[in-house]
């Protein structure tokens, strides 16, 4: 991965509606990658939304954003 | 302004309780979720189960909700009395502006004005040929701005945006000092971009993936083909006995980016029809002289 597509922990922030706190925390329990792409957009919006919407503790989110992501690459396979 | 009933959104009744809120919001958030519904508004209508819910689910948006709806037919025309939410206390301005309706916004939307300037986000849908010839885009942006009687309106700002080429799925493009204004330095606006659905173009990172339909003489025995590609077209060489399915890779004709992607054609042989007594003469003149059996090995 090139630098260029990297966006900063700020940047993420502010895309993804989160606090640096809540990444910084996910980040050291390795549910997210230390460095972002538009990948982790996409996991960090997941995740979000899975725990304030179900109250999902933050290990099952990142279970479930493993799942959808396995599932994007087997639907991206398919076509 | 069309008033919205939050209760026939969510499906409960005006007296329902914070748990049957929660359990209701919750099944329909499952229903709706964008990753696995099959329905087709399912991001609008989840976009709407979130609004119902953000007030709902908050006691003092609740209760001034419900004072204010007394009345209320949905659909019916709405004017927030002046001063309306004198008395109660927001204390949580956990929403983003954007993702509300304009109802939402002018009753919740008065609540916590910024101190400075931030960083703002919105998405851009683009065409797949603009990220070969770049493009500039009017995109109109809403953000909450106080009044000189300190009241807070939704202000509409046009902006006019240049697209790079070579931009990407997902790419962030950083506006310096069109975020939010506040009392000190703007922030930044950062857009996200995103590329509309195309018939034939899907775009994967910096790859461009392209159907490539062929007739069986083409795959057969190879061939030179001029294939469209956004902004112009590429004469593309199939190698002889090419078959449905295989991929042809043609380095840095993708996306055009730095480094620029790979254009990935994916042969797919097309079988005319024996509509004619010419083409059924040639398909059982084939079918007697060619020692071919497609399941030969199966």
């Amino acid at each position: 991965m090139s630098d260029d597509e990297l966006i900063t922990l700020e940047e993420l922030t502010v895309v993804c509606a989160v606090s640096a706190e809540w990444v910084r925390e996910r980040v050291a329990e390795g549910l997210l990658p230390e460095r972002f792409d538009t990948l982790a957009v996409r996991r960090v919006r997941r995740m979000r939304s899975l725990e304030r919407d179900f109250d999902a503790a933050p290990e099952l989110a990142a279970l479930v954003a493993d799942l959808l992501e396995e599932l994007d690459a087997l639907r991206a396979h398919l076509r | 302004m069309e008033f919205k009933d939050y209760y026939q959104t969510l499906g409960v009744p005006r007296e329902a309780s914070a748990d049957d809120i929660r359990k209701a919001f919750r099944r329909l958030a499952r229903k709706y979720h964008p990753d696995v519904s099959k329905e087709a508004d399912a991001e609008a209508r989840m976009k709407e189960v979130n609004e119902a819910y953000a007030v709902l689910s908050d006691a003092e948006k609740r209760a001034a909700y419900d004072q204010l709806g007394r009345g209320y037919r949905p659909g019916e025309e709405f004017r927030p009395p002046p001063d309306w939410d004198a008395g109660f206390e927001f204390s949580h301005h956990d929403f983003q502006g954007a993702d509300y309706s304009d109802f939402f916004a002018e009753l919740f939307g008065r609540m916590g004005t910024r101190a400075h300037g931030e960083d703002h986000y919105a998405k851009v849908l683009l065409d797949v040929e603009d990220a070969f010839l770049g493009a500039t885009r009017q995109i109109a942006l809403r953000a909450p701005k106080v009044d000189a009687r300190g009241r807070v309106a939704l202000e509409t700002r046009t902006l006019n945006v240049k697209i790079p080429a070579g931009v990407r799925e997902g790419q962030l493009i950083r506006l310096a000092g069109q975020g939010a204004a506040g009392a000190g330095k703007p922030g930044d606006l950062l857009l996200e971009v995103h590329f509309k659905p195309h018939a034939r173009y899907r775009v994967q990172g910096r790859d461009l993936h392209v159907d490539l339909p062929v007739a069986p003489w083409e795959a057969a025995l190879g061939a030179v083909l001029r294939v469209p590609v956004p902004g112009g077209a590429l004469n593309v060489r199939i190698p002889a006995g090419a078959q449905s399915g295989r991929v042809l890779r043609v380095r840095g004709k993708g996306i055009p980016a730095e480094p620029p992607g790979d254009l990935l054609l994916a042969i797919r042989v097309v079988v005319p029809p024996a509509d004619s007594a010419q083409a059924r003469a040639l398909y059982e003149q084939m079918a007697r002289d060619m020692a071919f059996d497609p399941r030969a090995g199966a």
